[in-house]
C-alpha cells in the first residue's frame, strides 16, 4: 500500500513536468494552429541553456528559469517571424513537415556544438528528499513540480486575465479581430511562438534537474507532448495538466506493475487509443 | 513525345541495372540505399501523394519486414523468400487492423497517429523475446551485394510500375478523387474507408519489402535500427522534394537527395543528417508542390516561382 | 404516379439546434420536385440526410421502397442517388474531363471498371451539359458558370435515379440560369427524378412540377408551384409577419 502512494506521488510529480512540457505545445498548436514537431527539439536547447547557466555561471537552475525564458522567448521569436510565418497560410502538411524538418536540423546542431555526451543539472541539494509520512519527495522533483504548476496555472490566467493574453486568444478566433486590438498579427504571432517556446525552454531546464540531457530527446519528448496535449484536448487550457497527471499516473503505475520499459508502450497506446475514440481529449467535447 | 520519354526510362534502367558490373564496391552499396530510400518514398506516395494521407510512421512497416525476415531466418531457419512474405503478411495485418481507425481521422491528426505509432513499436518490439528484445537478431550472412542492388532494383521498377499503375485504374482514380475531396468522392460511390485502407496496407508492402531486403543485407537488426524514426522525414522529404502525386517524383527525389547528402556526409556524418533538415525547411519555404512543379514553372516564371511560394502562403 | 424516394418524419438535431424538424414528403417518378426557403431553412441539411453525408436523428428514408438506414453514402450512390454541391469543390488537379470519370467510374451499380471506357461516357455527359469544348482543362479554371455545369455532368456520369441539385443556379445571371433549366428539363426527359434546392424563386417556379417550402427545419407548404408561392406562410416566412 505504501508502494502504491509513493508511485502515485511520484506519478504526480512527473506529471507536473509532463504539464509544462506540453503547456508551449498547446498554446501554439490551439492559437496558431502550428502543430510543432520541433517541440521537443526546443525542450532539448532549454535544457542545455539552463545546464550552460549552471555550469559555467553558477546560476541555480531554478533562479536561472527567467534568464533560459528570456533566451528561447528571443529564439522562438526569431523563428516564427523569420521562418514559419512564411508558411502560416500554406497547407497544415507544410507546417508538419517544415517542424519536422526543424527538429532535424536543432538535433544535429546541438550534436555539433555540445557533443552526444549525456548531461545532468546537479545542484547541491537535488539528491535532497523530503519526508512526509509514508512517502518521499524527492526536492528537484518537487520544486520542478511546484514551478509547473504555477507556470501551467499563471498561463491559464495570463490567456484570460491580460490584454495580450486576450489579443492571442482573439487572434486564436480571427486574424481580422488581432488587427482591432492593435497589434500588428506578424508580431502577435511570434509573440505567442516566443511565449511557447519560452514555456518549452523552461520545461527543458526542470527536466534537467531530474534526467540526463543529451541532443536526442527532443523526438520523444515531443512525441510525448502531443501525447499529453491530445489526452487532455486542446480546447482548455488547463487540459495539459489533465493530461500531465493522467500520463504521469499512468506510466509510474505501469513501470510498477508491467514493466518499466513498458510505460511508453502505455502512453502511446493511449495516444492512439484517445485519437480514435475521443479526439477532442478528456476535457475536450464530445467528438 | 512520349516514345522518347519511355525510351529514357528504359536507357536510364538499363543503366543502373549495369552498376554492380562497373561500379565500385562504394558505389553498389550507395546504389542499394538510395534504391531501397526511393522504393520508401514510392510507397508514401501511394499513402501520402495519392491519397493524400500523409502518414508519419511508414517506418512501422519497414521494421515489421526486417523482423518478419530477421525472425524468420534467425528463430524458424526459414528461407528469405519465406521471411520477406511474412514481413509482408505482418505489414498487411498491421495496415489493415489500425489502418481502419486511424485513417478516420483528418490531417494532422492522422500524422500525429502514424508517428506515436512508430514509437509505440519500437517500444514494443524492445520486449518482444521472439525478436531478440533490446538486443536485436543477427542474420546469416549473404555476401553478394550484386545480389541485393538487383533485388532492390526491381522492387523499384515493382514500385514505380504500381503507381504508373494507379494513374490509369479505376482504384488509382478513387485515391485521387478521396485526397482531393473526400466527402465529394463517397457521395460519387468510393468505397472511401475501403480504399484508404488498401492504400495504406499497398504502401506497407512496399516498405516492409524494403525493409527485409535491407535487414538480410546489414544482417543485424535492432529495434532502434529497424524502426528508425528519421526513415519518415527521409521519404517524405524525397517524395515531396521530387514531386508527391506523380509517377518518378519520388525516384528522381531520392535519387538526388540521396546523391547530395552523400556528398555531404563524407567529412561528418552528423552533416548528412542536417542536410537532410535544412533541405526540407528550404523545400517547404521555396518549394512545397515539389520538383516537378518547379520544373514546369520556373520555366515560365524563372527566379520568381519562389517568391511566388513564399508570397502567397506568408502571413 | 410512384414515389421513388421518400422522406418520412425526418429530423436532425446538432447539438441542441434543430436542422429538420419532422418532415415528411415524397419525391414523385420523374418529377421535378423544388424545395425552396429562406436561408438555415434547413435545405442543405436535407439534401446531406438524402445522399447519406449526415445521418437522422429520427425518421426514415426510403428509395424505392427500401430503407436507407444503415447504407452508407457511397453505397446510395451505387444504387443511384447523385448530387450536387451548394459550393463546389471540382476535383482541382484533376482535368475537366477526369472530374467526370471518375462518376462514371463509381456511379450506379458500381460504374465502370475500365478508365477508358469511363473517359467515354465523361465525354457523353459533357457535351449533355454544354462543356464538351472544355475536357482537358484543368477542373480549377473553369469560371462559376462553367462549375456548375461540371458539377452536374459529375453527378449525371453517375447514371442516377434520383439528381439532388443544390442551388445549381446561385450567382449566375439570367442567360445562364435560363440554360441551366433547359439542361435540367433533359435530364428529366431522360427519366431522372429530380429535386431542386433554388433561392431564385422566378426560374425554380417555371422549372418545377411541385414546389416544397421549408422554414425553420419544418416543411410549411406543398404543392402546386403558384398556389405555394400565394400561401400567406409561406409569404410571412420570406418577408417577416406584417404587423397589423
Amino acid at each position: 500500500m505504501d508502494l502504491l502512494g509513493q508511485i502515485l506521488i511520484n506519478g504526480i510529480l512527473l506529471g507536473g513536468l509532463y504539464a509544462v512540457m506540453a503547456l508551449g505545445l498547446a498554446l501554439v498548436w490551439g492559437v496558431l494552429n502550428i502543430v510543432n514537431l520541433a517541440h521537443g527539439a526546443f525542450i532539448m536547447l532549454g535544457a542545455y541553456v539552463s545546464w550552460y547557466l549552471y555550469t559555467y555561471a553558477g546560476i541555480d537552475p531554478f533562479l536561472g528559469l527567467p534568464i533560459t525564458a528570456v533566451v528561447m522567448f528571443a529564439i522562438g521569436y526569431g523563428v516564427q517571424r523569420g521562418l514559419l510565418n512564411l508558411i502560416v497560410r500554406a497547407p497544415m502538411f507544410n507546417t508538419l513537415l517544415i517542424t519536422f524538418g526543424l527538429e532535424v536540423v536543432l538535433t544535429y546542431l546541438a550534436q555539433l556544438a555540445f557533443s552526444a555526451d549525456f548531461r545532468t543539472i546537479n545542484p547541491s541539494y537535488a539528491g535532497n528528499s523530503i519526508v512526509l509520512g509514508p512517502v518521499v519527495l524527492p526536492l528537484a522533483r518537487l520544486l520542478a513540480f511546484g514551478v509547473a504548476i504555477v507556470l501551467t496555472v499563471g498561463m491559464w490566467l495570463f490567456l484570460l486575465h491580460t490584454k495580450l493574453g486576450r489579443a492571442i486568444r482573439a487572434t486564436a478566433q480571427n486574424l481580422v479581430a488581432a488587427r482591432l486590438y492593435g497589434v500588428e498579427p506578424r508580431h502577435l504571432y511570434a509573440m505567442t511562438f516566443g511565449i511557447g517556446i519560452a514555456l518549452a525552454g523552461m520545461a527543458g531546464g526542470l527536466y534537467g534537474t531530474v534526467s540526463q540531457i543529451n541532443p536526442y530527446i527532443g523526438a520523444a519528448l515531443t512525441a510525448k507532448s502531443f501525447a499529453i496535449s491530445i489526452i487532455g484536448g486542446l480546447d482548455n487550457p488547463l487540459g495539459v495538466i489533465v493530461g500531465g497527471l493522467f500520463l504521469g499516473i499512468l506510466e509510474s503505475l505501469t513501470a510498477l506493475y508491467v514493466g518499466p520499459t513498458y510505460a511508453d508502450v502505455a502512453s502511446f497506446g493511449v495516444l492512439v487509443l484517445v485519437l480514435i475514440v475521443r479526439p477532442n481529449g478528456l476535457l475536450g467535447k464530445a467528438a | 513525345m512520349k516514345a522518347l520519354r519511355i525510351a529514357l526510362v528504359f536507357v536510364a534502367l538499363a543503366v543502373l541495372a549495369a552498376v554492380p558490373w562497373f561500379g565500385s564496391d562504394v558505389l553498389i552499396q550507395f546504389g542499394i540505399n538510395a534504391l531501397l530510400l526511393a522504393v520508401l518514398a514510392q510507397g508514401w506516395n501511394i499513402i501520402g501523394g495519392y491519397t493524400g494521407y500523409a502518414s508519419f510512421g511508414n517506418s512501422v512497416f519497414y521494421g515489421l519486414g526486417s523482423y518478419g525476415v530477421g525472425i524468420a531466418m534467425v528463430q524458424w531457419q526459414l528461407p528469405f523468400g519465406v521471411g520477406l512474405a511474412f514481413g509482408v503478411a505482418l505489414a498487411v495485418v498491421f495496415a489493415v487492423l489500425l489502418g481502419v481507425p486511424v485513417l478516420r481521422l483528418r490531417g494532422h491528426y492522422f500524422a500525429i497517429a502514424t508517428l506515436a505509432l512508430a514509437q509505440v513499436m519500437t517500444a514494443i518490439v524492445s520486449n518482444v523475446k521472439l525478436a531478440g528484445q533490446n538486443i536485436g537478431l543477427v542474420l546469416p550472412p549473404l555476401n553478394n551485394d550484386r545480389l541485393f542492388y538487383e533485388l532492390s532494383l526491381g522492387l523499384l521498377v515493382l514500385a514505380t510500375l504500381t503507381i504508373f499503375w494507379l494513374t490509369r485504374s479505376r482504384f488509382g482514380f478513387g485515391l485521387i478523387a478521396i485526397r482531393e475531396n473526400e466527402e465529394g468522392a463517397a457521395v460519387m460511390g468510393v468505397n472511401t474507408t475501403l480504399y484508404k485502407t488498401l492504400a495504406f496496407a499497398l504502401s506497407g508492402v512496399f516498405s516492409a519489402l524494403a525493409g527485409g531486403i535491407h535487414a538480410y543485407w546489414v544482417t543485424f537488426i535492432d529495434p532502434e535500427s529497424a524502426f528508425d524514426i528519421s526513415l519518415n522525414v527521409k521519404m517524405i522529404i524525397m517524395a515531396v522534394f521530387g514531386g508527391p502525386g506523380t509517377v518518378l517524383g519520388p525516384v528522381v527525389g531520392a535519387f538526388s537527395l540521396s546523391a547530395i547528402s552523400e556528398l555531404l556526409s563524407s567529412e561528418i556524418t552528423s552533416l548528412a543528417g542536417l542536410f537532410f533538415g535544412v533541405v526540407v525547411v528550404a523545400a517547404v519555404v521555396l518549394m512545397p508542390r515539389g520538383l516537378a512543379d518547379m520544373l514546369r514553372r520556373f520555366r515560365k516564371m524563372g527566379w520568381r516561382y519562389f517568391a511566388e511560394n513564399i508570397r502567397t502562403h506568408r502571413l | 404516379m410512384t414515389a421513388i424516394l421518400e422522406i418520412q418524419h425526418v429530423t436532425r438535431r446538432f447539438s441542441g439546434l434543430i436542422a429538420v424538424d419532422d418532415v415528411n414528403f415524397a419525391l414523385r417518378r420523374g418529377e421535378i420536385l423544388g424545395v425552396i426557403g429562406p436561408n438555415g431553412a434547413g435545405k442543405t441539411t436535407l439534401i446531406s440526410l438524402i445522399s447519406g453525408t449526415l445521418t437522422p436523428s429520427s425518421g426514415d428514408i426510403l428509395f424505392e421502397g427500401r430503407s436507407l438506414a444503415r447504407v452508407p453514402a457511397y453505397r446510395r450512390a451505387r444504387l443511384g442517388i447523385g448530387r450536387t454541391f451548394q459550393i463546389m469543390r471540382p476535383f482541382p488537379g484533376l482535368s475537366v474531363l477526369d472530374n467526370v470519370a471518375v462518376g462514371a467510374l463509381f456511379g450506379r451499380g458500381g460504374g465502370q471498371a475500365q478508365l477508358a471506357q469511363a473517359r467515354e461516357q465523361a465525354r457523353a455527359q459533357l457535351d449533355f451539359v454544354g462543356l464538351g469544348g472544355n475536357v482537358d482543362q484543368r477542373a480549377d479554371e473553369l469560371g462559376g458558370p462553367g462549375r456548375k455545369r461540371l458539377e452536374l455532368a459529375k453527378a449525371l456520369a453517375m447514371q442516377p435515379k434520383v439528381l439532388l441539385c443544390d442551388e445549381v443556379m446561385a450567382g449566375l445571371n439570367l442567360v445562364e440560369i435560363e440554360e441551366v433549366i433547359e439542361v435540367i428539363r433533359k435530364v428529366r426527359d431522360e427519366g431522372i427524378s429530380i429535386l431542386v434546392i433554388e433561392h431564385v424563386i422566378k426560374a425554380i417556379k417555371s422549372l418545377s412540377d411541385r414546389l416544397l417550402v421549408l422554414h425553420h427545419g419544418e416543411k410549411i407548404a406543398e404543392g402546386e408551384p403558384s398556389s405555394v408561392l400565394a400561401n400567406q406562410t409561406v409569404i410571412e416566412a420570406y418577408l417577416g409577419k406584417r404587423r397589423a
